[in-house]
């Protein structure tokens, strides 16, 4: 078998040298190097899509909280204007109420008055009666005949009217 | 389920065995084809078969032959470390390529800058091959890499893409720097320039072939010295070179796995430096903005 010396130059070796690195060049690029490139992508768009679900929970979880704050708030003004409204409704019927009583005492009182009134003008009738009667039996007894009260009423009514009126 | 990963091992398997087949085959070659020999022995690499062709044969010698099966070795590789990677799981397999790759990106991104991000595999292609090949004597193969056709080549392409660098940067600014600082040392600029693909391939290819060379000399001094210290001895243990166990593989870590592996960096080093010297990517661009800003 030949053998080459040790410097023998051959152009087509050298050619055939430069196609091979060429070629291992383009082995690398698309074996190795791009199957790690797509890999290394992949694997950033798996985490940068992670962190967006993160941010966005986040985002979810800061909307439901702002939420319910304000329903919280929402509510407490609701109370307190529940709270208010029945205040106002007490006082109001406590007012009215209080009236009502007052009201009713007034009557109560005038109705007491108005009798007590009617009452003295009936016992005032009723004494100016007993005196007629007994002006009548007196007179009978002192003029010695019957005196009809029927008769002598108006006489009898004028005679207290003036003792009446001199009082 | 079952059957996948079943599946999944099977190719795992065959694309190591493919990946190990073309070195067995280099091996096979070269213990069929290795003619019987006498004493020391230093020649180049085997010439399988010669191709009549205009201007020089073609010649298909073991360098060649070797550094093709290297190729396909690295194919197989590669196909086996990115078989089945994923982006959620992080195999040691993956971790490994991840390894690689990330190492080489740094490695050219520091030595070149960030426009030269595409360079990467030609980067890796350079080293993977390069020191592949040298590691092919640990195998007891010729490594192609001791034959100067086969350094020569990527030596001109990578003088290729100097060049085209350097034009590219300005082809007046190019043509102008052979004649500086005075126009008559062109000759030697031209020279200096030619002179640079001219050394990296001899700094290649002188270092891994003085490699082997000093290691034919030192077995074959060892045997002579076991004749003359240990040859009284009788029978076969007087012609048993007993010297020759331990201070070759001693040697061979240095000449085949520390230099063959140090002169592939060099050569990538080197293929990086000048290419990114060659093109200073600020200033192109700076010049690039003057023009649009003219036009």
């Amino acid at each position: 078998m030949q053998t080459l010396g040790i410097i023998s130059v051959n152009l087509w070796s050298i050619l055939i040298s430069l196609c091979n690195l060429l070629l291992l060049f383009l082995i690398l690029k698309k074996f190795l190097y791009k199957p790690v490139k797509n890999l290394l992508a992949a694997r950033e768009a798996q985490v940068q899509a992670q962190y967006d679900a993160a941010a966005k929970a986040e985002a979810d979880a800061e909307a439901a909280r702002a939420e319910w704050e304000e329903k919280r708030q929402n509510a407490e003004a609701e109370a307190e204007t529940i709270v208010k409204t029945a205040t106002a409704n007490a006082e109001r019927r406590g007012n009215t109420i209080v009236a009502e009583a007052r009201e009713k005492a007034d009557r109560i009182v005038q109705q007491a008055q108005n009798e007590a009134v009617l009452e003295h003008k009936k016992a005032e009738a009723a004494i100016r009666q007993e005196i007629v009667d007994v002006s009548a039996v007196l007179a009978t007894k002192m003029l010695g005949r019957e005196v009809r009260a029927e008769d002598h009423r108006r006489m009898i009514d004028s005679f207290i009217k003036d003792m009446g009126d001199g009082e | 389920m079952n059957k996948a990963n079943r599946r999944f091992a099977a190719v795992d398997v065959l694309l190591l065995v493919l990946t190990i087949l073309p070195l067995a085959v280099g091996l096979v070659l070269k213990i069929l084809f290795t003619p019987p020999s006498e004493g020391i022995q230093i020649t180049g690499a085997l010439v399988y078969f010669t191709i009549p062709f205009p201007v020089q044969d073609i010649i298909i010698s073991e360098a060649q032959v070797n550094s093709w099966l290297v190729i396909l070795s690295v194919l197989f590789l590669c196909l086996y470390l990115t078989h089945g990677i994923r982006a959620k799981v992080k195999t040691r397999r993956q971790a490994m390529l991840e390894w690689v790759v990330e190492k080489s990106e740094n490695m050219v991104r520091e030595n070149m800058g960030d426009y030269f991000m595409g360079f990467v595999p030609f980067i890796a292609a350079i080293l993977a091959l390069s020191a592949f090949s040298s590691l092919l004597s640990l195998l007891g193969m010729y490594p192609p890499t001791s034959d100067i056709n086969i350094v020569g080549g990527w030596a001109i392409l990578v003088f290729i893409l100097i060049t085209y660098y350097k034009f590219k940067c300005g082809p007046l600014g190019y043509l102008k720097s052979f004649g500086d600082p005075v126009p008559f040392l062109a000759p030697l600029n031209i020279i200096s320039e030619v002179a640079t693909p001219i050394s990296m391939a001899f700094r290649h290819y002188g270092n891994i072939l003085s490699g082997t060379v000093i290691s034919v000399l030192i077995a074959t001094g060892l045997q002579g010295l076991t004749a003359i210290v240990l040859g009284w001895l009788p029978g076969w243990l007087g012609e048993f070179p007993f010297l020759r166990i331990g201070l070759p593989a001693v040697l061979s870590i240095y000449f085949d796995v520390f230099s063959g592996v140090l002169q592939a960096y060099i050569f990538a080093m080197l293929t990086m430096l000048y290419v990114a010297g060659g093109f200073p990517a600020e200033e192109f661009f700076k010049r690039q903005e003057k023009k649009k800003a003219k036009s």
